[in-house]
């Protein structure tokens, strides 16, 4: 898990100013941050993350130019502060308004806080020790200032001109490049729109209430009921941040996961002899047709296992996968290592709704005699097989796909969601939860009022009154039913939208506070319900109602409306009205 | 036994918890069970009794997770009750009983037989449902039995994205309180139940892949010798048990050891009135005071996160971090709201629709009632005074429904809306809005990196082979890793 950095995976860097950049240590190069310098990527590979690191101008005996800067160093004003009159408060102007202007103010009243821990002398002896280069001078300056007592408004003064030049510092810290890191960046220093303005608080809330997670390891034949688990679906429009943020939650991110659980056994495409086909279609850019050779082992094949698995749902013929490369996974030419190679599987809406009209679903190659085969120049024979393999794969994971029984749905797509719900929610188990990110909130509120209270009875009375009528009719009154309820409202309870924004503070002796400013834009919103199995016989709502039913009507004739509900009191009242 | 919070399987079996699903934000966690173990004495066996109605656990096991179940009638009086079995002295837990029972049903079954008569078949009542759903950390959260405050989903979600906390992780808590975070700390983790060695066969061991995969943990500490019994219970009924440890300890003095052992913790969660107490034994090397041996992971960077109501205790926290050499310290607080959306009727054709508002949706309904009314005034006049445009129509319904008799347009929008269609779709915030919860204290303890650690790494990296300062050249996976292959053999040639 991230224990240092290895030679040619993508790496994410922060800077003095806050910034982050993605970087790629390939031995034997140099890897430059701009204006912060450059250094040999030797000089990182194989270090811990985490480790901030000086850029220094002379290189030492080894030709290292790269100095590791202490915890202690990185906090040695704090540090400092922490106990002195400072930590009462004072200086905090400097920051607030006096950025340019000197400091104009005096601290007649120093107070020492003697509960917080003051450095001792030797301490800060070490300290000056152990640092170098720009780190050196600030803690002299510090010290200098710090140990003429009476003069704190000098020290503050000095701390303050210092602080303004850490910015400018050639440091910077290596920091493993995760999903965490990755969405920090798309937002900072990318297009933010790309993952429809992600952020870390709205990826913690889908996968939690997505109940995403590893599927564990029971054998198949051992799991209560039989089942694989941890099987999901995924609408992805954030160039793969969903799709990279449910496989960390489900340990299938990164190539050191690659973990060795049961894997169904997938037919043997190759076993079927081929035929001669000169159709030379670009199949190299197909998920793993490049290295694919006919003889390989079931578990080695693309899109295999069985558990613990996302099964993306995409819209154009190809999914947006691109993110995917920091994490060592290229969707048009994936490594056979990497856990995503087996346990993501990508089905086109297509092939998903109506797969007898996909092209590659529908178009069995035709297997050739054994003769032709053997006949065939080798180049021709594995096109062949290729075309099959790939034919093959397509039709098990669109079939496992529309056989369902998925334990969850997760979507970040700007596609109206009631056409996604349409389609996906009947394909989730019971007790399957739904989650749906939107930046805005309309999509979603627009989602929960179509399962709303009102539309269940409605669509529940009126489809228990078609089955009453004869055949003919109920063909065409469950057409009509279907135009007017774009969703079956009775396959979802508890539909929610919420909302979740984190506040930065600064946490510094003496001027803690939250941060100024921080990024606008939408909110991002999740919508949340659960799958449900509405029972066949219709089942009127009941409760004890008395107490409640009083409540209620006082409530209606201050506010103008109901809030939709799932059982109980609610219905009651309109079922009877019905 | 595996947890039906991870791997629920179908179907809903005896001796698991699962969630009675009433509506929203009313679910209630039972344990499903034939018999009743508490002898509350219903001739149905354990029931599970609702606002909605009864529900024998009967008709609630062997079905499919999700399932719509329907009330049974049963006589929740006196007289439906058999009187409490004489044998019974106390009113035990559920967990105790249920343990003792299972005791007893493997060695003599007969006793069991006796000692519970078949249940009578549950009858389905005319009305009421619910929906039987499995558990999951934010279910359970939502409808645990509090014994203290709990960390919530808007927070633990963050919280535990922020910790990098995944399958196969260490993760450390403290307390343990309500196990609310457990829970979810346990679900971040999991990536297999650890085999109990009896139940494992010759044949089963050796299908075990050879390369020991490291399976995910909870370390979970609580002084609170009560509260950490409630856990412990918990965590079997839930069948966690192999993947959170509860230990009951005080965490300030006597630290994270497990007998005396590291945990190899890769993150952790202080949930403490005074974290910076904790914080001396979570170094990796021992201080004084400390734990002797450091109970962090020495192979990967720490997480830490701490949870303080209060700015006093986020920034003692802080400085101590501070103090210890953690970096990337950050404070934040979760700010999260739930809507309430739902749908504003208004309109002269909402009548009789329930919540909505009988008031001209625009200008030009509003036009067509007053030509309506007018039609009408003289004699309404007549009839009360008392009626006339200062009384606000909307507060006083029997007056429009009284006019509205003679307006024919009105009527015949009702009937061609549906009443799910009425108004307009609304959102605010929900009433109870929770302002604060915390402070979110995060901090990164690095590795540790020695000189040796360095100068090893020098070696296998010299700074000299820079073939090129510009940016590197396009170079694919392969060609690199055989390179970096050839390096390494030219290494061990020059070393032997
Ligand atoms: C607010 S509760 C934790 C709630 C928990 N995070 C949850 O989500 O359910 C704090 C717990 O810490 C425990 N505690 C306080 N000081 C402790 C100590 N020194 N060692 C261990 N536990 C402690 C208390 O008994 C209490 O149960």
């Amino acid at each position: 898990m991230h224990s240092y950095i290895r030679p040619n995976d993508y790496v994410g860097v922060r800077l003095p100013s806050e910034g982050t950049r993605i970087i790629r240590p390939v031995p034997n190069t140099t890897v430059s941050l701009g204006k912060y310098g450059s250094f040999p990527a030797n000089q990182i590979i194989g270090r811990p993350y985490h480790l901030t690191f000086e850029i220094t101008e002379t290189p030492d005996e080894d030709g290292n130019i790269l100095r590791v800067v202490s915890a202690a160093e990185l906090h040695a004003e704090s540090l400092i502060s922490d106990g002195s009159g400072e930590a009462d408060g004072e200086g905090e102007e400097l920051e607030m308004y006096g950025d340019g202007d000197a400091p104009m103010r005096t601290n007649r009243e120093i107070v020492d806080d003697s509960s917080t821990q003051k450095m001792t002398l030797e301490e800060i002896e070490a300290l000056k020790k152990e640092a170098g280069g720009a780190g050196r001078e600030i803690i002299a300056k510090l010290l200098e200032s710090h140990t003429a007592l009476d003069q704190k408004t000098a020290f503050s003064l000095a701390k303050y001109t210092l602080r303004k030049r850490k910015k400018y510092m050639r440091r910077f810290t290596p920091i493993p490049l995760d999903v965490g890191f990755l969405t920090n960046y798309m937002l900072g220093e990318k297009d933010a729109a790309k993952i429809m303005e992600l952020r870390d608080e709205a990826i913690g809330l889908i996968g939690c209430w997505g109940n995403v997670h590893h599927g564990g390891n029971t054998p198949i034949e051992d799991a209560m009921g039989s089942r694989p688990n941890s099987r999901y679906f995924v609408v992805d429009e954030t160039g793969g941040l969903i799709v990279a943020a449910m496989a960390e939650r489900m340990g299938i991110l990164f190539s050191e996961d690659g973990d060795d659980e049961a894997t169904s056994t997938v037919p043997e495409p190759s076993q079927h002899p081929a035929n001669e086909d000169g159709q030379t279609e670009a199949d190299q850019t197909e998920p793993g047709a490049e290295d694919s050779v006919p003889s390989r082992s079931p578990h080695q094949q693309p899109m295999s296992a069985s558990g613990n698995t996302i099964t993306l749902l995409h819209a154009h013929t190809r999914p947006n996968l691109s993110l995917l490369k920091y994490f060592g996974f290229d969707y048009d030419n994936p490594d056979e290592s990497h856990p995503l190679f087996k346990h993501l599987k990508t089905v086109s809406w297509l092939q998903l709704v109506d797969p007898s009209t996909d092209p590659i679903y529908s178009n069995e190659p035709e297997e050739p005699s054994q003769e032709t085969l053997s006949t065939m120049k080798a180049s021709k024979r594995n096109a062949f097989y290729r075309k099959r393999n790939r034919w093959a794969r397509t039709r098990n994971v669109v079939d496992e796909a529309r056989a369902g029984g998925f334990d969850g749905l997760i979507v970040a797509s700007l596609m109206e969601p009631a056409t996604i719900m349409k389609y996906a929610v009947p394909l989730l188990t019971g007790s399957a939860s739904v989650v749906a990110f939107s930046p805005t909130v309309e999509p979603l509120s627009e989602l929960v009022d179509l399962y709303s209270t009102h539309r269940k009875t409605a669509f529940i009375t009126q489809k228990r009154q078609i089955r009453e009528q004869d055949e003919e009719d109920q063909v065409q009154g469950l057409a009509e039913l279907e135009a007017e309820f774009i969703v079956d409202p009775s396959l979802l309870v508890a539909a929610s939208v919420q909302t979740s924004r984190v506040r930065s503070w600064q946490v510094l002796p003496g001027r803690t506070h939250p941060l100024m400013s921080s990024r606008g834009g939408p909110e991002g919103y999740i919508f949340h319900a659960i799958r449900v199995l509405p029972a066949q016989d219709h089942i009127q709502a009941a409760g004890n109602q008395s107490r409640k039913r009083r409540k209620v009507s006082q409530k209606e004739t201050t506010a103008p409306a109901t809030t939709a509900t799932d059982s109980g009191d609610a219905n009651t009242d309109i079922q009877m009205r019905l | 036994m595996p947890s039906p919070f991870f791997t629920p399987g179908t179907r809903s079996q005896a001796d698991q918890v699962a969630l009675l699903h009433l509506r929203r934000d009313q679910t209630i966690p039972t344990v499903l069970q034939i018999h009743d173990d508490k002898n509350l004495g219903y001739d149905e066996g354990k029931v599970t009794n609702t606002r909605f109605g009864s529900f024998p656990h009967s008709t609630l096991l062997g079905q499919p997770w999700g399932s719509q179940i329907a009330a049974s009638k049963v006589d929740t009086g006196s007289r439906g009750r058999r009187p409490p079995t004489q044998t019974q002295t106390s009113t035990p837990t559920e967990t105790q009983t249920q343990t003792q029972l299972k005791r007893k049903a493997e060695d003599s079954p007969t006793v069991t037989d006796d000692a519970r008569p078949t249940p009578k078949a549950a009858v389905a009542a005319a009305s009421g449902y619910l929906h039987l759903l499995y558990p999951t950390p934010e279910s359970w959260t939502a409808s645990l039995p509090h014994r203290t405050q709990v960390v919530y989903t808007p927070d633990y979600s963050y919280i535990l994205h922020r910790l990098r906390a995944r399958p196969g992780c260490t993760i450390l808590e403290a307390g343990a309180g309500s196990g609310s975070f457990t829970h979810a700390a346990a679900r971040a983790v999991f990536n297999g139940y650890p085999s109990s060695e009896e139940s494992l066969d010759e044949d089963q061991q050796q299908q075990q892949p050879s390369k020991k995969r490291r399976l995910g943990k909870v370390c979970s500490f609580e002084f609170h010798a009560q509260r950490v019994e409630r856990v412990r219970d918990e965590l079997v009924q839930h069948g966690l048990q192999g993947v959170v440890h509860a230990t009951h300890r005080d965490v300030y003095g006597d630290g994270f050891l497990l007998d005396g052992a590291s945990p190899h913790a890769n993150a952790i969660f202080l949930d403490l009135p005074a974290p910076w107490l904790a914080l001396k034994h979570l170094t990796r090397r021992p201080v004084e005071g400390g734990n002797p041996v450091s109970p962090l992971d020495p192979s990967t960077p720490v997480y830490i996160c701490t949870f303080s109501p209060c700015l006093e205790q986020a920034q003692k926290t802080i400085s101590t971090l501070r103090q210890l050499g953690w970096v990337a310290i950050e404070m934040v607080e979760v700010q999260h709201r739930r809507l309430e959306i739902r749908r504003e009727r208004y309109g002269l054709d909402a009548r009789g629709v329930r919540g909505a508002v009988v008031f001209p949706k625009s200008v030009d309904e509003a036009i067509g009632k007053l030509r309506a009314s007018d039609r009408g005034g003289r004699f309404r006049n007549h009839k009360d005074d008392s009626i006339d445009t200062e009384t606000p129509p909307a507060v006083n319904t029997t007056t429009i429904t009284a006019n509205t008799t003679t307006t024919t347009t009105t009527t015949i929008t009702t009937q061609n809306t549906p009443v799910y269609n009425l108004g307009r779709v609304v959102h605010r915030t929900e009433a109870d809005l929770k302002t604060h919860t915390s402070y979110l204290v995060f901090a990164v303890l690095p590795r540790e990196w020695s000189e040796a650690d360095e100068a090893k790494c020098r070696a296998k990296w010299p700074s000299s082979c820079v073939v090129d300062s510009k940016p590197f050249p396009a170079k694919s996976k392969k060609q690199l890793k055989r390179e970096e292959k050839a390096k390494r053999d030219e290494e061990r040639r020059k070393n032997e």
